[in-house]
């Protein structure tokens, strides 16, 4: 359905409903619609125009027109067409309807949306707190304009974390807590498990305890070309495609066009992490099933992936390559035949490693028929990347919306219809090899040129919206220009958000043992700081502390004042 | 006299080589992993390391704290019963019963101790523990019983000297099938460190336990590493008898080792297998075992 079609359907059926529409390219469609009216228009377009629901996004433009902005971002994938559906909301009555119960994943869009900006999704079935932390206070909404970037709330003793109340059926249930740490979740996240013997009934989560405010700064403190360098900083292990996509959705709303030969170079470095990304999952994935022998093996093929990007960008990661405009440095002749050289030696053995793990039986016993997700869940819930593919869902930005030098490429993405994560396992397997046939091609094209554009000032108001496949699935950046050399709003969409929703559903009736692997299937992407742990209250029989003794100890031992 | 001195030489073979077995097996394994691997000696410093560190007490019941005690001790006594060149330290008619018995004390020692502990991640883990204990002790039985049948004694000496002067036969070649097959289950390695798994419920029944009463349940598992390869090689493969015992005694040391390092490298080929899919291998395995006992009972 194109953008003409998609908006005679929907003067046809709501006639009332639309307010405003504007196409700036033939890629991008922005609709206006009042709040009375979004459910019928998002239901349309996302059950009849069949588009999914990549991201969203609660602006605070009080200080220019004394409204808040909520933009949900959908995409009509077939047709290379991303609509945004936005709304307008008086701050003096926050409250928009939720989506959640027409689109499943827009669950922790709307719930971010009420922790960050405090916009009331109402009918939301689950609004509890998501993003910010347990101690912050109730009436405090950290991107909203008036709200310093450096607020600091007063210290609360007791917090609670948010965890919902058992369902009927896990009531009789042992809890298992795993989590906030975990020996094999290498981030902080906490679930609790409802077991009955080894079967998962019910599980729960509570998450973000490492939000690090990274879009506040963005709005508040940053410049347009340090961004990038922040941006790179969200992951450890696909940072380049953050800091990419940050670029490409600036880039686009500024109508700037990067020289080919940085189109290139981006995209060398994009199959060059999915290359390394996915041969560090298949290690993880191994490593949680006890098989540490392909953990070491697929770790050591790996290894020659950092030395090269060491040799090109000086770092084995966080390669600080990105600027708006190009890249801030060249591959050379020397270089990409270095890249050839390395890669033909990882793809033989890869294909080793990769035909040895898939004709072990205990490997296929472990994986086949668990973490199930099916082709339905994986569209409601939005899920995205080898996860998306691996339930039959064909969805890939690199082909649905060619980016950078992908245009010019010739490849087929890796779909399988097995649903559980035997499937993920062959998807990332077949990926890898897709990768380095990528970065031949590409090595094989590559134009001469510069590397950077020349870049003007960045006119205020646009928008942009930039998706890219990273390893673990398509990362969405959106980005509203501001007048101070800054972006004004920034809302970062990593590929670990949608699918980790879908955990729940792949948790459902399995046994503790798979438990790893299935949220070691996703390729989960936490992120990277430390909090204090809570301790088990259910189970009478263990030493128990209370949260006042645990947060006294916490304090005693870091030194109190810290903080305040 | 000379049982004495075996008696002697295999309680210190079982405590004291225990570690360096286990040493030289990481080195096995980092080598199949591509890796330089430790020192050989580090599974000393590891043991010594949790001896002098503080004990974080976990629940400091009775159970809690006498379990790594009674769990190594039952693993020297079982030490005694293991055949050393031919020689059995201490034999007696039927202690071969006893061996199946005290085998198996080890294993409750660590369930009784996890669940003195009171963590849930250990009461998975005993669970998952006693599952497997109830498939695999029987074939450890069954396959003494295939030996005993055989020789027409509970002696363990006897068995071995029965065997040694004949050829090879199927029933005590599938016994010894059966019997390699449960080593993996019975020293706690992957495929079937399911009450363990480290990935999933942090190590189970251990969880709790730190400092000395950790390095005494660890050095458990490594002497039981040896009594079990010992008691294989010393039951099924008791050739060549040179009539050296010293030579003997040298012979059944490089037969342990190959053993250990034959369960190493099936560690290191396989994914862990989840709880029901063990049992559901441990049902054929029984099942063999069992055919073994019917062909020794037909005098195959």
């Amino acid at each position: 359905m194109n953008a003409q079609n998609l908006i005679a359907g929907i003067r046809e059926k709501y006639p009332e409903a639309l307010l405003a529409s504007t196409q700036p390219n033939p890629f991008r469609l922005f609709l206006t619609v009042d709040r009375e009216n979004i459910q019928d228009v998002a239901d349309y377009i996302f059950n009849t125009a069949k588009a999914r629901l990549i991201l969203s996004a609660a602006t605070d433009k009080s200080p220019i027109n004394n409204t808040y902005e909520v933009t949900y971002v959908f995409s009509l994938d077939r047709d290379n067409l991303i609509v945004a559906l936005k709304e307008v909301v008086p701050p003096s009555d926050p409250r928009v309807p939720s989506l959640t119960n027409i689109i499943p994943g827009a669950d922790w869009h709307e719930r971010e949306m009420r922790d960050l900006m405090g916009i009331v999704p109402e009918g939301h079935p689950d609004p509890r707190r998501l993003v910010v932390s347990d101690d912050w206070p109730e009436d405090v909404f950290p991107l909203r304009k008036d709200v310093p970037y450096n607020f600091r709330p007063p210290r609360v003793t007791v917090v609670k974390p948010p965890m919902r109340d058992p369902k009927e059926h896990e009531k009789q249930a042992t809890i298992l807590n795993i989590g906030p740490f975990f020996p094999t979740l290498e981030e902080p996240a906490y679930f609790r498990l409802y077991v009955e013997g080894e079967q998962i009934v019910g599980s729960d989560y509570r998450g973000f305890f490492a939000h690090r405010g990274i879009e506040k700064l963005t709005e508040t403190v940053l410049e347009y070309n340090q961004v990038p360098f922040i941006a790179e900083r969200i992951c450890g292990i696909c940072g380049f495609v953050h800091s990419a996509t940050y670029c490409m959705a600036v880039e686009q709303a500024a109508d700037i066009e990067i020289p080919p030969r940085a189109k290139y170079i981006r995209s060398i470095m994009l199959e060059l992490e999915r290359v390394h990304s996915h041969l560090l999952w298949l290690g993880l994935a191994a490593h949680y099933l006890g098989f540490d022998t392909v953990l070491m093996q697929a770790w050591r093929i790996r290894e020659p992936v950092m030395w090269l990007t060491e040799q090109i960008t000086g770092n084995r990661k966080t390669y600080g390559m990105n600027l708006v405009g190009g890249v801030r440095r060249d591959i050379d002749a020397e270089t990409a035949d270095k890249i050839l050289k390395t890669l033909a030696k990882i793809e033989e053995e890869t294909k080793e490693l990769v035909s040895a793990a898939v004709e072990d039986n205990s490997l296929k016993m472990r994986l086949e028929k668990v973490g199930m997700l099916s082709k339905e869940d994986a569209r409601k819930i939005c899920v995205v990347g080898p996860t998306a593919r691996a339930s039959g869902v064909a969805i890939d930005a690199r082909q649905d919306r060619p980016y950078l030098a992908y245009p010019d490429l010739d490849f087929k993405i890796a779909v399988q219809e097995g649903c559980d994560i035997w499937a993920r396992t062959l998807v990332r397997a077949e990926e890898t090899f897709t990768a380095i046939a990528l970065i031949r091609q590409m090595i094989a094209k590559m134009p001469a040129g510069e590397l950077m554009a020349e870049v003007g000032p960045i006119p205020p108001w646009r928008e942009g919206i930039a998706a890219v496949e990273a390893p673990r699935g398509e990362c969405c950046h959106y980005v509203i220009t501001g007048p101070d050399n800054r972006p004004y709003r920034w809302r970062v969409r990593a590929s670990t958000y949608p699918q980790l929703q879908s955990i729940p559903k792949m948790l459902d009736n399995m046994s503790i043992a798979d438990f790893p692997i299935i949220v070691g299937s996703i390729d989960p992407c936490f992120s990277c700081t430390e909090r204090v742990i809570t301790v088990d209250t259910q189970s009478k029989k263990v030493r128990t502390y209370t949260h006042q003794e645990l947060l006294a100890m916490s304090q005693r031992n870091s030194g109190q004042g810290r903080r305040s | 006299m000379t049982h004495v001195v075996i008696g002697v030489f295999n309680i210190l073979l079982v405590l004291i080589a225990a570690p360096l077995v286990d040493g030289i097996l990481r080195k096995v394994r980092a080598r199949i992993h591509s890796r330089q691997g430790p020192p050989v000696f580090q599974t000393y410093y590891d043991i010594a390391k949790l001896m002098v560190k503080e004990d974080q007490g976990g629940t400091n019941g009775f159970l809690f704290n006498a379990a790594p005690v009674v769990c190594l001790a039952s693993i020297l006594m079982a030490g005694l019963f293991v055949p050393m060149g031919g020689v059995v330290p201490l034999g007696f008619a039927g202690d071969m019963l006893v061996l199946i018995y005290i085998l198996t004390i080890a294993p409750v020692c660590m369930c009784l101790g996890g669940m003195a502990s009171g963590s849930p991640y250990a009461y998975v883990g005993v669970n998952r523990e006693i599952m497997l204990l109830m498939v695999v002790e029987p074939v450890v039985a069954v396959t003494f019983i295939v030996t005993a049948v055989k020789a027409h004694s509970l002696m363990l000496a006897n068995c071995i000297e029965r065997y040694v002067s004949s050829p090879p036969d199927i029933s005590m070649i599938i016994g010894a099938i059966a019997f390699f097959l449960v080593l993996q289950p019975e020293v706690g390695k992957v495929p079937f460190d399911i009450a363990e798994a480290e990935q999933e419920i942090m190590e189970g029944p251990l969880i709790e336990y730190s400092g000395r009463k950790l390095a005494l349940l660890k050095w458990s598992l490594y002497s039981k590493q040896i009594v079990l390869v010992a008691l294989l090689v010393g039951t099924f493969f008791p050739w060549p008898r040179t009539g050296s015992l010293a030579l003997d005694i040298a012979l059944t040391l490089v037969k342990i080792l190959i053993g250990t390092v034959l369960v190493e490298v099936v560690a290191q080929v396989f994914a862990r297998l989840k709880i029901n899919q063990a049992i559901r291998y441990f049902a054929i395995v029984i099942a063999v075992a069992v055919t073994g006992l019917v062909l020794a009972v037909m005098g195959l």
